[in-house]
């Protein structure tokens, strides 16, 4: 039941976002501002020269978050809730990428794959979608997402993860495995220090 | 999720590619090589991750059934906690039953069937297996036989209609059974059954030998009652009395022990009967037939065949006359002799003429105590002479539980198709045909009906961890195959069986909906009903109860003992192959991971033995070696020696570890039932020596008061153990000189004034514990509880041998008396990190990994420490423990590493670790209060340890919290700090126990 509601939604909130989104893009490409939130349209040839890590499927948040404005949270749905922000299904996916099939070649390529992991998912031996982890913690420090968004809100994510909304590709831009970085933020907040509210 | 091979070149240039390729980043804590994020394809709907999620189940380990709360995290079950719901355990968990996931993860489980060819086993697939099996049923058609440890419920009622129909019959036998009790009932009051014995309401507890505290009928359920009515409040308290030959950890928890040559239980019971109905018109009217067959049982005559005196019977007698309701219980294994039905019958007339039938004996329950020893007996005389074909193992191990001499073996030679669904290679399934391992109880649908009004449901909590198949489905597959008389058994699988005869269940309950029924007791974890007590009267039979000298096989003699078979933490062998519970201590002498021999310090001076000869043990059936101990509490015509250990195959953890005392025992049919207590040994010196692996300092406090107590006086007075000290002529020791005090009250005030300071002026709680030991029994449930609950790793019996074991808590036991005819006492104290408000750990460390933290905790910050070991140096409780040699590789091989809590940090080597009051549990009701804009409600979490003690002894919370359960606790005029003079002003305050001692 859920599941199939969840579907539904996606599919609307897909559709409207595409609906502004091609509203703007059309303003977009006249304009083209620096920090428009229009995702550029990328080259294979591009693609290269963007840091990070090359994931299984070339997923852009620039569009999804940037551009088509998707929240964060539909996707990274425990992040209020629990520790872990949680890595959406492919089933997520595929509530809005059962009707959307990409506007580019290359678009279309990557969605492509994600169907076909959608499509082999009752197969013996399916192939695993593998996401290769960029902001990963130390084992012995303990980050509970759900505090920091509580405090700061729901657009917070960026200012330990940067500003993925414009990023084709996520990188690392802040060292978030230093504990310097988040003592630094703690003391500017002058919030909790104690060795033991992470490490236990 | 996180892929651990090696690093090759490519990987390592991915690693650049993840860190976003710059030299900088290969600094610092980089060490990680690239972890990999597998989404689910569909995400299960009550799976988030980083939120545990919680089922319902109930514990196997144990005829008792306790309920079950599981706690998964992302899809592993991580941590077994009583459900607070279920009318048994009320929430509380046994150590047994704690380690319960380490049956489910244990890395000895077999992956998949197999067979027989030639010398070893083959693995086929499971259609193969099932093809084979049907094939068999069908060419030993009504030759079928099965032997089933699984209690009573749909399975087995699914598996007697099974081997019915295929031609047989099921004996349903667990090696600890009650069946001398049941016999009893049957001859005292003509109902065939075991009663139900109500701890909590009796004021006053006689055990003839009977351990309820550990594995006798329900200890979960028995503890909380024991607690209930012998903790002490409001200046009262129940007494309990032991009479049994061997101090087990029950009769450490008697306020009198009083040692009986063995097997004589049943005149003393009858002589106190004798000397209560003689003096008191407490019984019912029909109980006046007993005067004349009791009238033989005087004092005297018990006197002379127990060695207690008659005016300690005759003043047990009255105690135990005039408190009303009391309690006499009987049995145990380590006190089944041959007279045992007899003894059991005793007690019941006992209890009868005290009044106590159907107050605190109460029958109508049926508790499930399968089908007995004499049943099993049975079969094996079939199984000799060729009346089986095909026999099939359930959740049994007889060739390892039952004396050789039973001829068992021999005559499962003689059983040409033997199946096992055995989950790990156990002994009987190594001489089987045919391996069908089956799935552990939290990997499948079952229920378990361990009483009337009680029937709890299993589910599977997370996927199964190897490829294996319930039993339920493998009996309907190879129905379905075999044709026949089996051809009936058409539900598709057996959650299908399940449901459909809980949908039955649930017209008989006079439930509309059967699916709302079903999913309120899945939630529920079960059904619940009160059942009422059926009077019973004296049966005609009951005036043949007499008692009769036991008959011991053996040698006679001046230096012949009796052989006590004591169970042990391993319970019947069942729980040889978990770590947790072979590094355990034992309660009563402290030893982790091999067996012993108890034999009395007089004793051992005669024979000129010291602690850890090896001592050869022969009996007229066998003989075997094992290591001294020398043990007070133990009547000097006897040995005993801990069952459970010695298993030839069960496992790397269970085999090789010490010998099998059942290799001892006479096997013969004792009216139904195995007689532990059959056999005379000869002790002799071998010369061989071994270390004991204790993990016990002193075994004497020396005058420390750790483990302190009052009299039932001087609680009633309310005083503390320091001023009943001084009223009994023992003042405090002055430690300390004027000027001495001077400093340490000025260290105080700076002590107090820093607390004001910093992020200690915010508003903060300060977590503190309060441990009665009036409460406490020592059983360990906590201990194991931390273990699983903190990842902590066991280490060995070589470490433990070096005292490296890393139990952050542990049971310390002391002896008390014992010595120029005081009688011997038992101490336990709980013993954690205390937390102290001025620990001397902190200021010792170098790198500040230990220091105190805002809210009143001792913290130990694993990646600052750097192993100096200063801290473990300078605590006085001795409470910190070292990581020497990357013990967490060691231990958690795969899977126990499914166990692994995600919330707590797996120790490295080289860091000193330690209690930490459970900070996960604190910070994630921290998080979620936050989350609720609430302030932390008192009782809404609490440590793994208090969570799990049947006593509740241990209350957790914010001693800032003037509400609070501690708080209140801590005000208690038995509190007191464990090494107070040290003015380390501890966060653990323990409260004295109460000594419930006649002055005679």
């Amino acid at each position: 039941m859920r599941k199939r509601a969840l579907l539904g939604a996606g599919v609307l909130v897909l559709g409207l976002a595409g609906v502004l989104a091609a509203g703007r893009r059309t303003a977009a490409r006249q304009a083209a501002p620096a920090d428009s939130l229009t995702a550029p349209s990328l080259a294979r040839g591009d693609t290269a020269r963007l840091l990070g890590p090359r994931q299984p499927i070339f997923f852009r948040h620039d569009i999804h978050a940037g551009q088509f404005k998707i929240p964060c949270q539909y996707c990274h749905y425990s992040v209020a809730i629990a520790s872990e922000p949680g890595i959406p299904s492919v089933e997520t996916c595929m509530g809005c990428h059962l009707v959307i099939s990409g506007s580019d070649s290359g678009g279309k390529a990557e969605i492509r794959k994600l169907r076909q992991y959608w499509a082999e998912r009752d197969s013996v031996g399916k192939p695993r979608l593998a996401w290769v982890r960029v902001h990963s913690l130390a084992r012995h420090a303990h980050f509970p997402h759900q505090r920091h968004i509580k405090v700061m809100g729901p657009n917070a994510c960026q200012s330990c993860h940067g500003d993925v909304v414009r990023m084709p590709q996520v990188r690392l831009v802040n060292r978030v495995n230093a504990m310097g970085f988040c003592v630094t933020c703690h003391l500017d907040r002058k919030v909790n220090r104690d060795c033991s509210a992470c490490h236990y | 999720m996180s892929d651990l091979s090696s690093m090759d070149r490519r990987r390592f240039l991915t690693v650049l590619g993840v860190t976003g390729g710059g030299a900088a980043v290969l600094s610092g804590c980089s060490t990680e090589q690239v972890e990999k994020l597998v989404p689910y394809l569909v995400q299960s709907e009550d799976q988030v991750p980083g939120i545990p999620t919680w089922y319902a189940s109930t514990c196997t380990d144990c005829p008792a059934g306790c309920g079950l709360h599981v706690k998964t995290r992302e899809g592993r079950a991580i941590k077994l906690e009583g459900n607070p719901e279920h009318p048994v355990n009320a929430g509380k968990l046994c150590a047994h039953g704690q380690s319960s996931l380490q049956e489910l993860y244990n890395p000895a489980r077999l992956r998949g069937p197999m067979r027989r060819q030639g010398g070893g086993f083959t693995a086929i697939t499971w259609d193969e297996a099932i093809a084979l099996l049907a094939e068999k049923l069908n060419e030993h058609r009504g030759r079928v036989a099965a032997i089933s440890g699984a209690g009573r419920g749909t399975f087995s009622d699914l598996l007697a209609d099974w081997v019915g129909a295929a031609g047989g019959s099921v004996v349903r036998y667990r090696p600890f059974d009650f069946e001398p009790i049941r016999a009893a009932s049957r001859l005292v009051f003509g109902v065939d059954e075991v009663p139900l014995y109500d701890f909590a309401a009796a004021k006053y507890i006689v055990s003839f030998g009977a351990d309820f505290l550990e594995n006798w009928l329900s200890p979960v359920e028995h503890q909380r009652g024991f607690a209930a009515s012998h903790g002490y409040h409001d200046g009262a308290m129940a007494k309990h009395v032991m009479f049994a030959p061997r101090m087990s950890l029950t009769g450490m928890n008697a306020d009198e022990w009083l040692p009986l040559r063995p097997g004589t239980e049943a005149v003393v019971a009858l002589a106190m009967a004798n000397v209560i109905l003689s003096e008191r018109a407490l019984a019912p009217n029909d109980a006046n037939q007993l005067r004349g067959p009791l009238a033989r049982y005087t004092p005297e005559v018990a006197h002379r065949e127990s060695g207690i005196t008659a005016e300690t019977i005759i003043r047990v007698a009255r105690e135990f006359a005039s408190a009303q309701p009391g309690l006499a219980v009987a049995g145990g294994i380590a006190a089944q002799h041959r007279g045992a039905v007899e003894v059991a019958a005793a007690v019941h007339l006992l209890n009868y003429v005290a009044g106590n039938v159907g107050r605190t004996v109460r029958f109508g329950a049926e508790p499930d105590t399968g089908d007995g020893y004499g049943a099993l007996l049975g079969l094996v005389r079939a199984m000799e002479q060729g009346q089986v074909g095909l026999l099939l193992v359930h959740e049994a191990n007889p060739v390892y539980s039952v004396p050789q001499r039973s001829g068992l073996a021999a005559a499962l030679a003689k059983v040409p198709f033997k199946v096992s669904t055995a989950l790990v290679l156990d002994e009987t399934a190594a001489q089987c045909d045919l391996l069908l391992p089956g799935r552990h109880p939290l990997e499948r649908w079952d229920d378990l009906r361990p009483r009337r009004g009680v029937v709890g449901l299993m589910q599977p909590v997370m996927e199964p961890v190897f490829g294996t198949v319930a039993t339920g489905d493998v009996l309907l597959r190879a129905a379905a195959r075999a044709g026949g008389a089996l051809a009936r058994f058409t539900a598709p699988s057996y959650e299908a069986h399940l449901r459909s005869q809980w949908a039955a269940l649930a017209r008989s309950q006079g439930a509309q909906d059967a699916d709302a029924f079903w999913r309120a007791a899945l939630a529920r974890g079960g059904v619940y009903s009160a059942v009422p007590a059926t009077p019973v009267r004296l049966a005609p039979t009951a005036v043949q109860v007499g008692y009769a000298a036991p008959a011991l096989a053996g040698p006679e003699g001046a230096e012949t003992f009796v052989l006590l078979a004591s169970p042990s933490v391993m319970g019947d062998g069942r729980f040889a192959n978990r770590p947790w519970l072979l590094e355990l201590s034992d309660p009563v002498t402290k030893i982790t991971w091999h067996p012993w021999v108890e034999v009395h310090p007089e004793v051992a001076a005669r024979l000129d033995l010291r602690e850890g000869e090896i001592v050869r043990l022969t009996s007229p059936h066998g003989t075997v070696e094992l290591p001294a101990y020398l043990y007070p509490g133990i009547h000097p015509e006897v040995v005993s020696v801990p069952l459970g250990f010695g298993h030839t195959s069960y496992g790397d953890y269970a085999s090789g570890r010490g010998v099998n005392v059942l290799d001892l025992l006479d096997a013969r049919d004792g009216k139904g039932f195995l007689p532990y207590l059959s056999t005379r040994v000869t002790l002799a010196k071998t010369g061989g020596w071994k270390q004991l692996a204790k993990t016990e300092g002193n075994p004497r406090q020396l005058g420390r008061g750790i483990a302190d107590a009052l009299t039932l006086d001087q609680a009633r007075k309310g005083l503390t153990p320091a001023l009943a000290r001084e009223a009994e002529g023992h003042p405090e020791h002055e430690v300390n000189t004027e000027s001495e005090v001077e400093a340490i009250q000025g260290f105080h005030e700076r002590q107090v004034e820093k607390r004001t300071k910093g992020d200690y002026a915010a508003e903060h709680p300060r977590w503190g514990m309060a441990i009665d030991l009036a409460k406490c029994t020592g059983c360990s449930a906590c201990v194991t509880a931390c273990y699983a609950e903190n990842n902590i790793p066991w280490v060995g019996e070589s470490e433990v041998l070096r005292g490296r074991e890393m139990t952050w808590m542990r049971i310390e036991r002391y002896w008390e008396g014992g010595e120029d005819g005081e009688p011997l006492e038992a101490r336990f104290v709980p013993m954690l990190c205390q937390h102290c408000d001025a620990a001397p750990c902190e200021p010792v460390c170098p790198v500040f990994a230990a220091y105190h933290t805002v809210d009143g905790l001792n913290g130990q910050v694993y990646n600052r420490c750097v192993g100096t070991r200063y801290c473990a140096n300078n605590c006085p409780y001795k409470v910190r423990y070292f990581n020497w040699f990357a013990y967490d590789r060691r231990a958690f091989v795969e899977p126990f590493n499914l166990q692994l809590n995600p919330d707590v940090t797996v120790r490295a080597r080289g860091v000193m670790e330690k209690c930490t009051f459970c900070i996960q549990r604190i910070r994630a009701a921290q998080h979620q209060a936050r989350l609720e804009d609430r302030p932390l409600r008192d009782g809404e979490f609490t440590t793994a340890c208090a969570q799990a003690c049947p006593s509740d002894a241990i209350v957790f919370g914010n001693v800032t919290d003037p509400e609070s359960r501690v708080s209140k606790l801590k005000q208690n005029h038995r509190g007191y700090h464990v090494f107070e003079d040290l003015n380390v002003r501890p966060a653990v305050t323990y409260l004295a126990k109460v000594r419930h001692r006649s002055e005679a």
